[in-house]
């Protein structure tokens, strides 16, 4: 019945899909830490207890805390026959977090004891006002560049074609580091490291604000310039191709405005860039860790890599929930994005329809 | 155009406004002039994660800095060890006499708590008896050591007896070791806790403590989030007056700043943002031009105080076999693993258990060492005691080791040295040794992996070599502490999933099997025991010899167990070498404490 709105079916059988998709993401988010090493296990190995029995009651109640042991309604440990706490299977407690999940809640931090969706919330403002602006500012900066230099070609594409390939073939970290390094170390003109001085009170104070404004600096260009490099290689070569079509030759003939022209160019060129930006803003949560680490800047990423190296499974479940969804939802938006803007897709949706 | 500079113009006003409300992490909080650099010392290393409690009673991993070690800032323990004079110095209590029989303290009569009670016999009663209440708490293995506290009352002091526990560890030497690890709390506050949650510990445990905490000691928490954690002085402190001389602790505050990196412990320390850290720096000489300083201003730079080791699976061949693991101490070139990877912070490394100098020095007896020793760093001796043993190797045209054969005639197993992937100090250390036992015809090869598969391979014994440095604190027990987590088989287990070990990993001595020398056990419950000085001697000789003769670990490197490296951009007068009115600690632990009253702000 949804023959006659080709859109509307385009967009419900997408999000059937997606939905799939995440079903699938959760029971892998599940399963995947709990390939590695049981965390009570690493917690016992870093502390020492004076006998057997006293390392034994630790650990079952540690177990029972973190609902890995079979308990009756009371709370109390159901044992087998010779007397040992009866694991809980990895299904039930599958089951146990898929409705947890759907009731908002994350569980919490074995590590820490603290609420998963408290770490999340402390964690995400920082993430995002690093990341955001950083790759949405490297993409238009990049793409306005990359464009420009497939049109003008000439000196300005000579200058920037090679440092836009040096920044894109630049790993994240090392560049990081050499920020770090020559601003932070050598010439001390910005601070290395963290968010803000640790001298002053976080709030609306203006010190407080100035600060936060100037340790953001080198993370944000860490994170910037290579962005915007890429894309704007990427745009550079798709821009060239679209310089030698039909169509802009058509309107270069029919004398159109320059600007109109560049117009037509940046919005076919566009297109696989967005699907570009759409992954990076997805991806920010997981790709913040570098930057984190190397500029000590607090935010998700960090979280995700002690609770990994610890197998923390609620706080690594909460955190690849979050990107999952993160991913999932751009690629979602995407999708509906460029059945709106490419004529093309639009065009085939119509005909399917036929 | 228009659209996109819409685009810029909002972007900057979200990522403003995003900034703004991350920021407002502690609503509430009026203060916006913060913490002056020149009066607020800072130190860092101690706390890794999100700090989340401070609850003293629950579990070491998951309290935050300074509530979770042995760190006397906020709750402070009866004494405090000095790792320089081997004196017992007192805080909360002055040790009067130790003995086999007990333990005597007297409490200090002015010292009081933050709320103005004073603290009592009640209170130490209350934490070292925790266990007798509630067997899951952390403290609850005092039990195993401290039969009973007796309390008289001695010229208006109150006086604790610590009696040892003669059927349990009977070891005096650990309750010396307790006086200064475990922290007094304040019982009336837990007792109140207690009584309101129907005397459910695990509920008492889910208290953060981290608003006004009612503590004994010269600094209290002002302030936390996921960036740093703030103590500040207070000013009321009942010890200025009587353990020091009435004079306040020099810094107003304390931040500990959570660094996400290694690195940045040496980048602020050279830009000043840090003043001390206890952390493995390389090339530490390289950063004094940025006015980074150690005790020694020569190599080695730092007081030697803890030994790291090889543990040796010895219950797998061909580990099982003592020659082979004499051959493999003797291979190794303890120098170049000094020079190569650890920037020359050793001194020169001699056999054994006991280190030769500092404190121990009084058991260290060359004679003896060099009697029963292999010969360190000599590789003849060790191919030659290979090839004594039955050990053959097989070595490629280039001189390459293709593999090994054992005495049987078997191919021996090519054996891993596990080690965590990306501690830098050790991997290095480990890439050495691998590469000098492969020279000598022994087939290692590097095993670095995750913590997570790090830790639980300790206790069960799932290796055949591994990096360890037991958790032996530098305390009155040494160096008895260090054979016990070495040797001991008292609680042994047979390797696998499930069996753990905190002591002796590498299964040495096995008591059932025929080879089993009880008297090493022996030993280590006898020498706790002794007090006469010459009879000690001659049982940590003893001791030692059988160490050396059996190899059940190597020590690859004696390195500062507590140390600093300091900054004199904002403090001076940091103790060192020259001027050691404390020991080489950071002013947290032990009877490092003591700098806070002597630091001076930088001119």
């Amino acid at each position: 019945m949804l023959k006659k709105y080709p859109t509307v079916r385009y967009v419900s059988l997408r999000a059937i899909w997606y939905f799939l998709t995440f079903l699938v993401a959760i029971a892998l988010n599940f399963f995947l830490p709990r390939l590695g090493s049981d965390p009570v296990d690493i917690m016992m190995a870093q502390s020492s207890f004076s006998s057997p029995e006293i390392r034994k009651q630790t650990e079952e109640n540690l177990r029972r805390d973190f609902g890995l042991v079979v308990v009756d309604k009371q709370g109390n440990i159901i044992r087998d026959e010779s007397g040992n706490a009866i694991r809980a299977s990895k299904f039930s407690q599958l089951l146990n977090y898929v409705g947890q999940v759907f009731q908002g809640d994350l569980g919490t931090s074995f590590r820490n004891q603290k609420p998963v969706s408290e770490i999340i919330l402390q964690a995400l403002p920082w993430t995002i006002a690093l990341q955001f602006p950083a790759i949405l500012l490297g993409w238009i900066f990049g793409n306005s560049l990359g464009a420009l230099a497939a049109y003008k070609r000439g000196i300005f594409d000579k200058a920037l074609f090679p440092f836009a390939l040096l920044m894109s073939s630049i790993p994240f970290f090392v560049f990081g580091m050499v920020l770090v390094y020559f601003f932070g170390v050598v010439w001390k003109v910005f601070p290395a490291v963290g968010a803000y001085s640790l001298e002053l009170m976080p709030g609306f104070s203006l010190d407080f604000l100035t600060s936060a404004a100037y340790h953001y600096v080198l993370p944000f260009f860490s994170i910037f310039l290579i962005l915007a490099g890429g894309q704007a290689i990427g745009m550079r070569s798709m821009g060239i191709y679209e310089l030698g079509t039909d169509y802009i030759k058509y309107a270069k003939w029919l004398g159109l405005k320059e600007t109109r022209v560049l117009m037509y160019l940046f919005r076919n060129a566009m297109l696989p860039q967005l699907t570009g930006l759409a992954l990076s803003i997805g991806q920010m949560v997981g790709g913040a860790l570098i930057t984190e680490m190397i500029f000590s800047y607090p935010g998700l990423g960090m979280a995700m890599l002690t609770a990994i190296q610890t197998n923390d499974y609620p706080v690594i479940q909460g955190v690849t929930l979050l990107i999952t969804t993160c991913v999932l939802l751009a690629n979602f938006t995407v999708d509906i994005l460029i059945a709106l803007l490419d004529p093309r897709v639009k065009a085939s949706l119509a005909m399917d329809s036929k | 155009m228009n659209f996109s500079k819409t685009v810029v113009f909002s972007v900057f006003t979200l990522s403003l406004a995003l900034l703004i409300s991350c920021g407002d992490e502690k609503k509430g909080e009026s203060r916006s002039t913060g913490y002056p650099r020149s009066e607020t010392l800072y130190l860092a290393g101690s706390q890794w994660g999100d700090p989340n409690t401070f609850n003293p009673l629950i579990e070491p991993w998951l309290v935050a800095w300074p509530a979770n070690d042995r760190f006397n800032l906020m709750y402070e323990p009866l004494t405090a060890y000095n790792s320089l004079t081997g004196v017992t110095e007192p805080i909360l209590g002055t040790l009067i006499s130790y003995d086999t029989e007990k333990v005597v303290v007297d409490i200090q009569p002015e010292a009081k708590w933050s709320d103005g009670v004073s603290v009592t016999s009640t209170d130490v009663k209350f934490i070292y008896e925790l266990g007798k209440r509630f067997p899951q708490a952390t403290v609850a293995y005092v039990g195993e050591f401290v039969s009973e506290i007796k309390v008289d009352t001695v010229d208006n002091v109150e006086r604790v007896s610590f009696m040892v526990n003669k059927e349990g560890r009977n070891n005096p030497l650990a309750i010396l070791d307790q006086l200064q690890a475990i922290r007094i709390v304040p019982a009336h506050i837990f007792e109140k806790h207690l009584a309101e949650n129907n005397n459910n510990f695990d509920e008492v445990k889910k208290i953060k403590c981290d608003k006004d905490p009612v503590v004994s000691g010269p600094y209290t928490l002002a302030h936390y989030n996921n960036e740093r954690i703030v103590l500040q002085r207070r000013d009321d402190y009942w010890g200025n007056k009587v353990l020091h001389e009435g004079k306040l602790p020099v810094p107003r505050f304390i931040i500990h700043p959570i660094y996400k990196n290694n690195d940045h412990f040496a980048i602020n320390l050279q830009k000043g943002a840090l003043d001390a850290s206890m952390n493995f720096i390389p090339r530490i000489q390289e950063k004094r031009k940025d006015g980074v300083s150690t005790w020694y201003d020569a190599p080695p730079y730092f007081v030697p105080g803890s030994m790291h080791f090889l543990y040796l699976n010895n219950t797998k061949a061909p580990l099982n076999d003592r020659n082979f693991r004499r051959a493999m101490a003797a291979a190794i070139d303890y120098a170049a693993i000094n020079r190569l990877a650890l920037s020359n912070y050793m001194g020169e490394i001699k056999p054994g258990l006991i280190m030769p100098d500092g404190l121990e020095k009084k058991y260290y007896n060359a004679e003896e060492v060099a009697k029963h020793s292999v010969p360190l760093g000599d590789r003849e001796y060790a191919k030659n005691l290979l090839e004594k043993s039955g050990y053959k190797s097989v070595f490629d045209n280039n001189g390459n080791l293709r593999h090994s054969i054992g005495p049987n005639g078997d191919t021996l197993p090519t054996l891993l040295i596990r080690a965590p992937a990306g501690w830098s100090d050790w991997e290095a250390i480990v890439n050495l040794v691998v590469r000098q036992l492969r020279a000598v015809g022994i087939d290692v090869r590097e095993g670095f992996v995750d913590g997570s598969q790090y830790w639980p391979s300790l206790p069960s014994g799932n290796f055949d070599m591994i990096m360890r440095k037991p958790p032996v604190a530098v305390t009155a027990s040494l160096p008895w502490n260090r054979f016990n987590a070495v040797m001991s088989s008292r609680n042994w287990r047979p390797v696998g999933d499930g069996n753990f070990m905190n002591e002796n990993e590498g299964r040495y001595n096995n008591p059932n099997a025929p080879g089993y020398n009880k008297r090493v056990d022996d030993l280590l419950d006898l020498i706790p025991l002794i007090t006469d000085e010459e009879e000690l001697k001659a049982a940590y000789a003893e001791l030692n010899n059988i160490f050396l003769e059996d190899q059940p670990v190597i020590p690859v490197c004696h390195l500062p167990e507590e140390y600093y490296q300091f900054s004199t951009k904002v403090w001076t007068g940091w103790p060192t070498e020259k001027n050691p009115f404390a020991p080489p600690q950071l002013p947290w632990v032990g009877s490092g404490i003591n700098t806070l009253w002597r630091l001076q702000p930088a001119k």
